[in-house]
């Protein structure tokens, strides 16, 4: 059948497009990258029979740390039929360039390497929202991982957030990459209910993020 | 990390306790070490421990109870209050800083504050008591007449969103601001009251700032449960119980056992059918960046779905022309979801035509914890789209 034009006011478009920014996060997001929904411009929506629903977004996005910036893309957000354990289909077009985070990202991973102790912290942001900046990075890393795991059980009833990293904790690895194990709570909007979720991420400034399978 | 308390009650019990103090890798951290039989032992577990203490002490049947959710919780709670006990506090409402977040305790003094300087204009209504027994407190905002059409505005129904109490005592401080400099409001507040409730959930904020950050419930015990709270914003009698609210009392959305059983529910119903005469009911949330207008319980439009679908894009304009934070808006239902027994469906339908609520920042970078240098860009912007709402229910009488 047609896709069918939606209002961006309309809730449905405003999940598939939180599933969308949870999904590029984990796959373009760093401990110097984090993306945010500036705006939804566009949305439709089209029932494909006997496989599921499918949403054509025009979203423009901001990187956090460099606001002045933003950046168009193209979202196409699957949920399939049934939708029991299966994860959202999910493709991303980037309009133009995302700015370089390579000199922040070395500067993080020579810093973390260096650390004596396995870095460990607590509820970020605090209470009152406060994020010492030497851990906005880690702050970073759990959009990455949180982004995984939003765009993996995400459905058309969910809208997931990430409400706090409740605990991070670093684990030295012998191969190059950067393991931290977060508990992050994740806020799923329509029930309203936190959720805590355990998540490792992998990280390597030149390989990026991934979340290893079993987490 | 929690603290659970347990009353062991036989030797097995007390023998099920002490077992838990040779498993080192626990690391647990016994505040009252097992003493003997009927003798309270604390323990402090570590998050990563919490689920193999419950399951040992559960298969087991020894029952515990949770003294402190979050331990975390009040050791920062103890090192603020050391800072504020060295700071000064506030003498007046000038000196108060409405870009920090503050306990029910200072916002307390800050209503009978501003009430000891604005006599003639402001006073402090006690509407009923909370299910801990804290008062709930409206501020009415009056320069004279009897009973005039009045709007009425609530932060703070749901106790984890503190950008709305903390927007609340902003706008307390602004009325009172405008009618000293005969501009803004002070038109408004010649032929219109406004009451203004900061903290309509006092039990649920107190408990965000001892125990769980995220807590948005009331904290009412119902029989048959263990679980605490009932969602003020599902207790209305409105569409009551059908779908778009949890008949679970341990979920975030539980409706509660019937209508108005909460008292912070029950005391704004009261005072809103006893006053006759309120024009514009808006209730404040956050976060998402909305502005809602009913109904949630239903699909059919309200009678009056065009003029509110108006007057929500006017306000949303000014709202944006201040800092260009952007809101989307429309009915609940359509724009949020679909949710049961909510207040302004409840107003609506007693006749309340201006009857909104507000999603506050963000859109989910920060969600509740925002950060509190924001609270004074959110509450100007917002005031923007409130004097629009308050404006137009001025000037179209019903």
């Amino acid at each position: 059948s047609l896709a069918m034009e939606l209002p961006p006011s309309h809730f449905s478009a405003a999940r598939a497009a939180a599933v969308a920014v949870g999904y590029l996060r984990y796959l373009r997001g760093g401990p110097g990258r984090g993306l945010e929904l500036r705006a939804l411009r566009r949305a439709r929506r089209q029932d494909i029979d006997d496989v599921g629903h499918k949403y054509y977004l025009e979203l423009e996005l901001e990187d956090v740390l460099d606001k002045d910036r933003t950046v168009s893309c193209t979202a196409e957000v699957l949920y399939h039929l049934g939708s029991r354990g299966t994860a959202p289909d999910v493709q991303v077009t980037v309009q133009g360039e995302l700015s370089s985070t390579e000199e922040a990202d070395e500067e993080f991973y020579h810093r973390i390497r260096s650390l004596e102790k396995e870095l460990v912290a607590e509820n970020i942001p605090d209470s009152h929202g406060n994020v010492p900046p030497e851990l906005e990075p880690i702050h970073l890393l759990a959009w990455v991982a949180s982004g995984y795991v939003i765009w993996q059980n995400s459905t058309e009833n969910t809208k997931f957030h990430l409400a706090q990293v409740k605990h991070v904790k670093q684990v030295k690895r012998s191969d190059e990459d950067l393991q931290f194990d977060f508990v992050v709570l994740l806020h799923e909007m329509v029930s309203q209910e936190v959720l805590p979720w355990e998540v490792t991420v992998l990280w390597h400034p030149q390989h990026g993020a991934r979340v290893p399978q079993h987490s | 990390h929690q603290v659970l308390r347990v009353l062991p009650k036989s030797d097995e019990e007390l023998q099920k306790v002490q077992e838990l103090q040779a498993l080192e890798h626990l690391q647990l951290d016994f505040w009252l070490a097992p003493r003997g039989l009927g003798l309270p032992v604390d323990i402090r577990v570590p998050f990563p421990s919490l689920q193999a203490v419950k399951a040992h002490l559960e298969a087991s049947g020894v029952s515990y109870s949770i003294m402190i959710e979050d331990v975390q919780a009040l050791v920062d709670e103890e090192q603020t209050e050391m800072l504020r006990s060295s700071r000064q506090l506030p003498l007046n409402t000038n000196t108060f800083n409405y870009e920090a977040y503050h306990t029910l305790d200072e916002i307390y003094n800050f209503m009978d504050m501003l009430v000891a300087e604005n006599p003639n204009l402001v006073s402090k209504l006690e509407i009923g008591r909370s299910t801990e027994n804290r008062p709930l407190y409206v501020l009415k905002f009056s320069t004279g007449g009897t009973k005039r059409p009045a709007i009425w505005i609530d932060t703070g129904i749901h106790s984890r969103e503190w950008v709305t109490q903390a927007s609340g005592v902003w706008f307390a401080k602004k009325i009172v601001q405008d009618h000293a400099n005969r501009e803004g409001v002070a038109s408004i507040l010649e032929t219109m009251d406004i009451f203004l409730e900061i903290i309509t959930n006092p039990d649920g904020f107190a408990f965000t700032q001892t125990s769980n950050r995220l807590w948005r419930k009331t904290r009412s015990k119902h029989s048959g449960s263990i679980c605490v709270g009932v969602d003020p914003n599902r207790n209305w009698d409105a569409g009551f119980g059908e779908a778009g609210a949890s008949g679970n009392p341990c979920t975030e959305t539980y409706h509660g056992p019937y209508p108005n059983s909460e008292p912070e529910v029950k005391s704004i119903v009261d005072f809103v059918k006893s006053h006759g005469n309120i024009k514009a009911f808006v209730s404040i949330h956050s976060y998402s960046q909305l502005l809602l207008y009913p109904y949630g319980y239903t699909t059919t439009p309200v009678p009056d779905q065009q003029e509110l679908h108006e007057v929500s894009a006017k306000a949303v304009a000014a709202l944006s022309s201040l800092y260009g934070t952007k809101y989307e808006y429309g009915s609940i239902i359509t724009t949020i979801y679909r949710a049961s027994g909510g207040t302004i469906d409840w107003t609506y339908n007693q006749g309340i035509k201006y009857s909104f609520t507000f999603e506050l920042r963000d859109t989910g970078r920060y969600g509740f914890l925002l950060p509190a240098k924001q609270i004074v860009p959110t509450a100007e912007e917002t005031w923007l789209a409130l004097k629009v709402i308050m404006e137009h229910a001025r000037d179209n009488p019903y």
